[in-house]
């Protein structure tokens, strides 16, 4: 690696994780999503920076090292634009209440236009007073703005770090009223959301899942004994038979990796089968995903299942010595699953439907930093 | 007309028509220029009386021009502006020369608008990609040309009867060294299974998220649809349009004129409209290369077969895969979203 001109703060941080993300040391969306705001939060703590934009440049800088150390990791670059957007908010409402700047006149067609521009609606006053006036590139001492603003920084990524902790048990708040008594479900892979939110809808309801084993992963035995540990009846079924036992199904619920501005999902390999099948027999297919896999990219080249691979192995091991020469094995690991096959998101922040997915990218991230 | 906004002799087609001669400039721009021109030579006293003028300076444009649709959601932009323009001028005369620079302004601004546009386009268009575009649209021409930079496209585009604009776009992208290919619009379906994606411009982008282009886009569209093939359409954010047609027949654009039957011959004695129900004057064309097969006469439609003809058509929105605007990359729900956050906002 060449060396950095100018080292990050937080610096051996950055470099740490970036070091295993590289080695996938850290594998799953919200692990990778978890250890990227620990790893900002150190960075912001250690910043010294005079002004907003310092901050950013540098919040920025650390965030496209780690991107880059594991591009197929999407989560990662959706923690830093969020951590980015959230400190942005902060920052201009502390700075509202300090200063009430004079808005005279900057009223244009373009602004006009972009009232239409999708924004959340801010509830509740900012988090703290700022009693000291905020006062940037103060040429006397120059840390002062910092000092003032941290405390708020670290509260807006506190706030991403809760709403991680909690993802789970807010995407299963309402799977009562997803899944009703005596109706079977099938479900794919181990998707952790997916085992919380089944997990929490047994406590209320008495139904079946049927796993499919997932083939060469078989991440659905894993899935299938943690149910069955729970007490929900379940089934274990080979990818094969999921078109042939589709008609008896009420529901199918999908994890998801990423989920992309148009409304599709990365999802794990076996997952577009499934969907396929589901629509075949107009079967929902609802996906549980916490918001922190919305992604702000659309389905460019994922049509392919390209996304990532996997070892070959599982599909072709080297006890096949002779056959293994002669063909090339190929082991995708994610589908991607268009939005015409979904019907609902169930995520931590309600249930919306694939064509408001973009809508909420726009709320959650600023323009500015879908590249990093 | 009321005789006190139209001061002198300003007329606003004739400013309107000289702001289209540029060639960069859409209707919906020149209209916004028309009508910021027409704040300057109004001498309406009040705000009400301004928006007045306004409202009759784009009625008057609306009326004169043939096809009203996209200068229509310029003036539509403008007044919604005007109207909504924080008072803080000290006078009237001062608020009004405010207003007529905004507009300026704006029209001057949205003249990047297609780079950005083309932008955006450009992460959608692979290397090798295969495009169907549709008559020609200088949005398109942006996207594909700035793509061609540094990927390899090739391009097909449908002649565009009755106004083969088509072959202006052809002309282009083959003096840019674009590979380039003009099929009938009859064979969209016959090319469609050749084609990475479907690219075309706008007249307009209305409030259910469809589209209104010209005429053959909705089929394009269609049969894109039944192909899985992805349909992209660009629209600069002037050319949002607050409309909801729920067929082609709420166009404006559409009289009754459009799709008309003849009379049929016999029954019509005494009738005025004497060319239609005799036997249509068919201009017979001599083909230009001799031999290429025998009693080879081209049919043509003739100009009052041609005016039976819509000249933009409708696309619905579950036929669109998403919309770029200078704005960001719109789902055709996302429009909607849009024009109601904009105009109700």
């Amino acid at each position: 690696m060449a060396p950095d001109p100018t080292p990050i703060p937080g610096h051996k941080a950055v470099e740490t994780l970036v070091a295993k993300l590289r080695r996938r040391q850290i594998v799953g969306s919200r692990q990778a999503a978890l250890e990227t705001v620990l790893v900002l939060r150190q960075v912001v703590s250690k910043a010294r920076f005079s002004n907003i934009q310092q901050l950013i440049v540098i919040i920025r800088e650390a965030g496209r090292r780690l991107v880059e150390a594991q591009p197929k990791e999407h989560t990662v670059g959706n923690t830093v634009r969020r951590v980015l957007h959230n400190i942005r908010e902060e920052y201009h409402s502390a700075v509202k209440v300090s200063a009430p700047t004079s808005s005279r006149n900057v009223y244009t067609i373009s602004k006009f236009v972009l009232q239409g521009q999708p924004r959340k609606q801010t509830v509740g006053a900012p988090k703290s007073e700022t009693t000291a006036t905020l006062k940037e590139d103060d040429p006397d001492d120059p840390d002062s703005f910092a000092r003032g603003i941290k405390p708020i920084l670290m509260e807006a990524i506190q706030d991403v770090l809760d709403e991680l902790e909690t993802v789970y048990d807010n995407v299963s708040k309402t799977a009562k009223d997803h899944i009703h008594s005596d109706e079977i479900i099938l479900t794919i892979g181990h998707s952790r959301t997916v085992e919380a939110f089944l997990k929490s809808a047994g406590h209320t309801r008495n139904y079946t899942v049927i796993v499919a084993e997932t083939a060469p992963s078989y991440s659905g035995h894993d899935m299938a004994r943690a149910l069955s540990a729970a007490g929900i009846s379940t089934f274990l079924v080979p990818d094969s038979s999921i078109y042939a036992i589709m008609s008896r199904v009420n529901k199918i619920i999908l994890g998801a990796h990423a989920i992309l501005a148009n409304g599709g999902l990365v999802a794990i390999t076996g997952s577009l089968l499934a969907a396929t099948a589901a629509r075949a027999h107009s079967t929902p297919v609802v996906v549980c995903a916490g918001q922190f896999k919305l992604t702000p990219l659309w389905n460019l080249y994922h049509d392919y299942g390209a996304l990532d691979f996997a070892d070959p192995s599982s599909v072709l091991g080297f006890e096949e010595g002779k056959l293994v020469e002669r063909v090339d094995v190929v082991n995708p690991y994610y589908d991607y699953v268009g939005p015409e096959l979904v019907d609902v998101f169930i995520t931590n922040d309600g249930d919306h439907p694939p064509s408001s997915v973009y809508r909420l990218i726009k709320e959650t991230y600023d323009d500015d930093d879908h590249e990093l | 007309m009321s005789a006190q906004t139209q001061s002198g002799d300003f007329d606003i087609y004739a400013t309107f028509q000289q702001f289209l001669q540029d060639e960069e400039i859409s209707p919906p721009l020149a209209a916004i220029s028309a009508l910021a021109e027409a704040i300057v030579r109004s001498n309406a006293g009040t705000m009400f009386e301004l928006v007045q003028a306004l409202n009759d300076g784009a009625e008057e444009l609306k009326r004169r021009s043939p096809n009203p649709i996209s200068l229509n959601a310029g003036c539509e932009l403008f007044i919604a502006f005007v109207t909504l323009f924080p008072h803080e001028s000290d006078n009237f005369a001062e608020l009004k020369k405010e207003l007529e620079q905004q507009g300026r302004k704006y029209a001057a601004e949205a003249l990047t608008f297609r780079d950005k546009i083309a932008e955006l386009a450009l992460g959608f268009i692979k290397d090798d990609s295969v495009i169907l575009t549709h008559s020609h649209s200088r949005v398109v021409l942006k996207a594909l040309l700035h793509a061609h930079k540094t990927k390899r496209i090739s391009v097909y585009v449908t002649e565009s009867r009755p106004r083969g604009l088509g072959l202006k776009t052809y002309e282009t992208l083959t003096a840019a060294g674009i590979p380039c290919t003009v099929v009938l619009d009859s064979a969209v379906a016959y090319v469609m299974d050749r084609v990475d994606f479907v690219l075309v411009g706008s007249e307009a982008v209305v409030e259910s998220g469809g589209l209104i282009n010209y005429v053959g886009s909705n089929q394009m569209a269609i049969i894109a649809k039944a192909a899985n093939k992805p349909f992209y359409a660009l629209a600069e954010s002037y050319k949002f349009h607050r409309l909801f047609p729920l067929s082609q027949y709420d166009l404006p654009t559409h009289n009754p004129n459009i799709l008309s039957f003849p009379t049929p011959i016999g029954r019509s004695a005494g009738t005025d409209d004497a060319p239609s129900t005799s036997t249509p004057d068919i201009i017979t064309k001599q083909p230009a290369r001799l031999g290429t097969s025998s009693s080879s006469t081209e049919r043509a439609m003739n100009q009052e077969q041609i005016a039976k003809n819509p000249g933009v058509d409708y696309t619905r929105p579950d036929l669109i895969s998403l919309v770029f605007s200078d704005v960001g990359i719109l789902t055709p729900e996302g429009v909607s979203q849009y024009l109601v956050g904009m105009f109700a906002g």
